[in-house]
């Protein structure tokens, strides 16, 4: 179990309107979030949060064009120089042929590295257990945390009773 | 509740452009040496499908989205219906190619001339559609779409005045939007095969109906994109959001990849099995077109695809404005080479004389070296406007008919409210969020 050290009190919502109307009230309260947990994206939830756009995409391209590079010029240096062989009579370089795995490839890379960068950065993976909160934050609950150093608990406690959270708790992950 | 007015500014330039159009189809008829004015016609041809052709998608597009009961396009499907009603100018248009198979005026198609077809084996099989019965029935296919645009588009405006919580009209609309697809889906291949594939009547693919679909489907996204860009800059369409323009980005970025893979898909397998019957085609492009060709494959392809990448430039007006000039010239392009070549053969052995310049099929790609050689005059070059490159005259026919497109267009989108009332899906459209 990973540890962050971290004591956290938390509400939870039972749905995403309130969820959403109780991030605009500690917005304009000033209160710094330490998290929102759902269990399922939340449509306008980001800018709320101010969360910055993923460069998720950026590294995609990244593998897509290693994986393009990785093919073509793979094929190039088998076919032209390792070992030449003439299949149906096309010359050994025949660029049309390679583009269906050259596409592949550039997929494969793109999507394999995007998947494993994903788990890197968001600390998931094989082995791996985060702790959780509350076990219905997985289910159909929503969850704003805030980090006890940040938010004083008694502050949290009237913010949650005043926007409604269904349960309040404080936790040590 | 605001109907679009057209400034009359714009009307002059509009007319202009047309005007342009007469005069460079003039033109290319009177000044241009080409034999059988096979240069107006196939400037004629070329443009007329074009624009048809987007016509007809718009229809088909506005029918797909209401079979799959979508909401998002609903505030400005009005532009569609207007697009769609453009389908009755190119009744006309076609209707005149027809009349010239029919009636021989020109000598486009080389199965329409009976000479041609006796001395030739392959031609004497596919007569049983290549012929002259054949294209007025996809001549009559453009009424049978003029006329489910003109169903979709009236229940529509009717349901602005008498539509209510019952949603009958919208109901009873993907009834009828449901009916066209299945039409819609078989008619564009026949049509294709029949307008353009035929040109090179020895040559077929199985692809071609899809390919040119999807060149014509990019063109009317990018129109869309275009003129909603334009009415907004008007001050039209207020509530018509980045989301929206988001969504038509997407579509532009990926039928620019669906139209490459086609592309891709009709060249690499002609490519490997090696037919010559097929190859020639191909042959003819690479050899005697080059810039064309490839041009098409850069314009259509790496362009839309590196600057509609990104998430934000599908959310900017500047990047998409020029992804679809771009693109529309592209696919333009793209027309030009299957239509020119094809034609120029035609003309070609026609002046050869019927019988022996049909001969052996794997001669042709040699006599259609010639072919384009002769026409251009024994040029030292490959890039000769109006023959292997569009010239003055075919860029000035683009401008004509283009205006003529936009001013049905204009003249349709004026008639009725700019956003449906009363459509079950306008709110949906109106809270779009991509």
């Amino acid at each position: 179990m990973r540890k962050f050290n971290k004591e956290i009190v938390f509400g939870l919502y039972d749905d995403e309107t309130d969820l959403l109307k109780a991030v605009k009230t500690a917005n304009a309260d000033h209160l710094d979030i330490y998290n929102v947990y759902t269990p399922f994206p939340v449509h306008g939830l980001d800018p709320l949060l101010g969360l910055e756009e993923s460069r998720l995409h950026i590294a995609g391209f990244i593998y897509g064009l290693i994986g393009f590079l990785t093919a073509f010029l793979g094929m190039t240096w088998v076919f032209t120089k390792d070992w030449p062989i003439i299949f149906g009579g096309k010359p050994y370089w025949s660029v049309p042929a390679f583009i269906p795995i050259t596409f592949e490839l550039t997929v494969l890379f793109a999507s394999v590295g995007m998947t494993i960068t994903f788990y890197v950065i968001n600390g998931l993976g094989f082995g791996v257990t985060n702790p959780i909160l509350h076990d219905r934050i997985t289910d159909d609950k929503f969850c704003i945390a805030f980090d006890t150093h940040e938010v004083s608990e008694g502050t949290a406690q009237s913010f949650f009773e005043a926007t409604g959270a269904s349960l309040v708790d404080i936790k040590n992950i | 509740m605001t109907t679009y007015s057209i400034p009359s500014k714009q009307r002059t330039f509009l007319l202009a452009g047309i005007i342009i159009g007469v005069l460079s189809l003039v033109g290319s008829w009177v000044f241009d040496s080409q034999e059988f004015h096979m240069r107006f016609w196939t400037n004629f041809l070329h443009n007329s499908v074009f624009f048809t052709g987007i016509a007809f998608m718009a229809v088909m597009f506005y029918a797909i989205c209401n079979t799959a009961w979508a909401g998002w396009h609903t505030q400005f499907k009005r532009v569609w219906e207007a697009m769609g009603m453009f389908l009755g100018v190119g009744l006309i248009l076609m209707g005149i190619i027809a009349l010239g198979v029919v009636f021989g005026w020109h000598h486009l198609y080389h199965w329409a001339d009976t000479p041609s077809v006796e001395g030739d084996d392959l031609l004497q099989l596919k007569s049983a559609f290549l012929n002259k019965a054949w294209f007025l029935v996809s001549i009559a296919l453009i009424g049978v779409w003029y006329l489910f645009a003109i169903k979709f588009r009236n229940r529509s405006i009717d349901e602005d005045r008498n539509g209510g919580f019952d949603y009958k009209h919208h109901l009873r609309t993907r009834w009828w939007t449901a009916l066209f697809l299945p039409v819609a889906a078989y008619s564009i291949s026949v049509v294709m095969w029949q307008w353009v594939m035929s040109i090179d009547a020895h040559w077929y693919s199985t692809m071609f109906a899809w390919y040119s679909g999807s060149s014509l489907f990019v063109s009317m996204i990018a129109f869309t994109i275009m003129l909603l860009i334009y009415l907004k800059d008007q001050g039209y369409y207020p509530n018509v959001s980045m989301e929206h323009f988001h969504d038509l980005g997407k579509f532009l970025f990926a039928f620019s990849i669906f139209w490459t893979y086609l592309w891709f898909s009709q060249y690499m397998l002609i490519w490997y099995a090696n037919v010559g019957e097929e190859t020639v085609y191909f042959k003819t492009r690479q050899d005697d077109y080059p810039l064309v060709f490839w041009a098409t494959l850069a314009i259509n392809f790496l362009l839309p695809f590196f600057i509609l990448m990104r998430n934000d430039t599908k959310r900017k007006f500047g990047s998409l404005m020029f992804a679809s000039i771009v693109v529309i010239f592209g696919h333009w392009l793209d027309f030009f080479q299957m239509i020119k070549p094809g034609a120029v053969h035609t003309a070609h052995e026609l002046r050869e004389g019927h019988g022996d310049a049909v001969g052996a099929i794997a001669d042709h790609a040699g006599a259609h070296g010639e072919a384009v050689g002769q026409a251009v005059e024994h040029a030292t070059s490959t890039f000769h406007m109006g023959y292997t490159i569009p010239g003055l005259w075919e860029v000035g026919t683009f401008i004509g008919f283009l205006s003529l497109f936009l001013w049905v267009f204009y003249a349709y989108l004026g008639k009725a409210n700019l956003v449906a009332q009363n459509d079950p899906y306008l709110s949906e459209s109106l809270h779009h969020h991509a």
